[in-house]
């Protein structure tokens, strides 16, 4: 792994992406990569499907990019120089469709994440459209720290964050497009589904001692607003970054890495985790929500002396 | 129950009227831009909900761009049509008076037996004809005004005022409605009295009806937002009655608020399994 650098500078690109168009939105990322490199950005972040827009439906499949796409691979030259993550449709050979989160870095794909968890359930209905990915990696970065890159849902199941910082990133980056929705006034900031995020996303920078940056879309596709509110956490779990509701943007953080290693040596959460009894006690539970009985054999030795 | 002089506002339905304002906004822009239009029309009738689109939408793209059209009938009451003219004079927008009577006159004839539902509908479709018309004229898209509690109880005209390309206020609850409007400086003695169809002089929707909307929208936030049961929402203190009542008007009016199913006999068929977003690429007016 390379050193980490004193300082990285994010930039978050808090924006609109245009639904279903694919090639308005490759110009706008070029843009936002010129901007991000003019203000001296190392990592710059854009949205969940940000390439394409959220609501497709049908048209998932009309602006789906294969891996080798050129158009993909001519974003990641325009955005050299600059560790850059992108999201989009990815069609795979088999000819599935997958919500993906791409890291761009020195001119190529480095690594792919698709999203884990698609949400079909009160206003969404992604399983329709997508596939579920199923792997959960951290990706090494020329930043010289790993990055743990999820899709807005994969965030609502504690096992990603987790499983990423265990992997070793110290770095969790949430890509979002979430509609806003409960306006009742005793919400924080006026708005149920940001203080349901921020009280997650800060409970996970604190968990996994990691940073933890969040970037969520603006815009409107049809009935649903979405909020923005971009934000970036330290690993004590305290907010450093918070990005107006409903503004479009490219917002600038910077983080120290040498954070992470203060906050795991005083508080060693993750040296102290179990994974084996965790193993264990899921597979156990496994096999107890499948209705199946533990093995005798098993049992049978857990009495021996 | 409430700390506002002009209005009942159940605490459990207080919004943050900052927060709906700018989604509200943002969204009037957005459907605008998407359909590929800079201008909105919409009725305006002296009630609190059209006056309220009308004050969202000037906030939104500005008073140049929003015609009223105020279309009362030979029966509609003269304080309604004042009402509706001070809004347009406070919001400087442009205004348009249409009387639908000899429309509605010329189909009854003059002595007409038909019902004050026949004729409200009628009426209220007769408005709807001339929106969409104006929607030409003056290039601009028709905004809908129908709150969330009378879109629940079905307290609409099926293609009469419900017929809209958007909707801003369509998720509030009339006490919400009330809470935005004076937050947004709709002039008093429109938020203050009583909310009615105007179909004959006097009617109000709770005398019609037999309930208020405070009570309305609260039964309905329990029952449908917060998924309570029956006998949860009695045990918050509303009566059997009216609990049984409203939910046979909100399941009797489902229709309301659904596209009419296609009889399925194709490979791909719309809303069933050829699903697309309205505003697609290539859809917005070129």
């Amino acid at each position: 792994m390379l050193a980490a650098m004193d300082s990285i500078r994010l930039a978050i690109a808090q924006f609109a992406p245009r639904l279903g168009q694919l090639e308005t939105n490759l110009a706008r990322h070029g843009e936002f990569i010129e901007e991000a490199r003019t203000g001296g950005a190392d990592l710059l972040v854009f949205p969940e499907l940000s390439l394409t827009g959220y609501q497709l439906q049908d048209l998932s499949a009309d602006v789906a990019m294969r891996l080798d796409d050129p158009r993909l691979a001519d974003l990641a030259h325009v955005a050299d120089g600059i560790s850059t993550i992108v999201s989009f449709v990815e069609e795979s050979d088999d000819h599935r469709l997958f919500i993906a989160a791409a890291l761009l870095e020195e001119g190529e794909v480095r690594h792919v994440q698709r999203k884990v968890f698609l949400p079909t359930y009160g206003l969404f209905d992604e399983r329709r459209f997508f596939a579920p990915g199923d792997q959960i990696r951290a990706a090494s970065s020329s930043l010289g720290v790993e990055l743990g890159i999820g899709v807005c849902e994969d965030f609502w199941h504690v096992a990603v964050p987790q499983a990423l910082a265990l992997d070793g990133a110290s770095l969790l980056i949430n890509v979002s497009s979430s509609p806003g929705r409960d306006v009742a006034a005793t919400n924080e900031v006026g708005l149920g589904t940001a203080s349901s995020w921020r009280t997650i996303m800060r409970t996970y920078a604190q968990l996994t001692t990691s940073f933890v940056v969040f970037c969520n879309r603006v815009g409107i596709e049809e009935s649903i607003s979405f909020w923005g509110g971009s934000e970036v956490i330290a690993p004590n779990g305290a907010p450093i970054f918070s990005a107006p509701l409903y503004d479009e943007g490219l917002f600038f953080v910077d983080i120290a890495p040498a954070d992470v290693r203060r906050e795991r040596i005083g508080l060693p959460l993750l040296r102290d985790e179990r994974l084996e009894l965790q193993v264990r006690e899921l597979q156990r539970i496994i096999r107890k929500r499948a209705n199946i009985a533990d093995d005798p054999i098993d049992d049978s030795r857990a009495g021996m002396p | 129950m409430t700390d506002h002089a002009a209005f009942d506002l159940p605490k459990e339905l207080a919004i943050d009227t900052g927060v709906a304002r700018r989604v509200i906004g943002e969204f009037i822009k957005a459907q605008l831009q998407q359909a590929g239009f800079e201008r909105a029309v919409l009725g305006l009738s002296g009630g609190i909900d059209s006056a309220l689109v009308a004050y969202l939408v000037t906030e939104a793209i500005g008073a140049e761009r929003l015609l009223c059209v105020l279309m009362p009938y030979r029966t509609s009451a003269p304080a309604s049509r004042a009402d509706a003219e001070e809004v347009v004079r406070r919001l400087g927008c442009a205004s348009e008076l249409v009387e639908i009577s000899p429309m509605v006159d010329a189909f009854y004839g003059p002595d007409t037996d038909a019902s004050a539902l026949r004729r409200g509908n009628f009426m209220a479709r007769m408005r709807m004809a001339v929106l969409y018309d104006r929607s030409v004229t003056s290039g601009g898209l028709v905004v809908g005004t129908g709150n969330k509690t009378e879109g629940l109880i079905g307290y609409t005209t099926l293609y009469g005022d419900n017929a809209c390309a958007f909707n801003p206020i369509g998720d509030l609850y009339k006490s919400q409605v009330r809470q935005l409007a004076a937050a947004m400086g709709v002039p008093d003695r429109i938020i203050r009295k009583a909310p009615s169809a105007d179909l004959w002089p006097g009617q109000t929707d709770e005398a019609e009806a037999g309930f208020s909307y405070p009570e309305l929208d609260r039964l309905l936030f329990w029952r449908i937002d917060q998924r309570r049961s029956v006998d949860e929402v009695v045990a918050l203190g509303f009566a059997r009655e009216l609990v049984d009542r409203a939910d046979r008007m909100v399941a009797g009016s489902e229709f309301k608020r659904q596209m009419p199913p296609i009889a399925k006999l194709g490979p791909r068929t719309a809303g069933v399994d050829y699903l697309y977003p309205r505003r697609r690429p290539g859809s917005a007016r070129g």
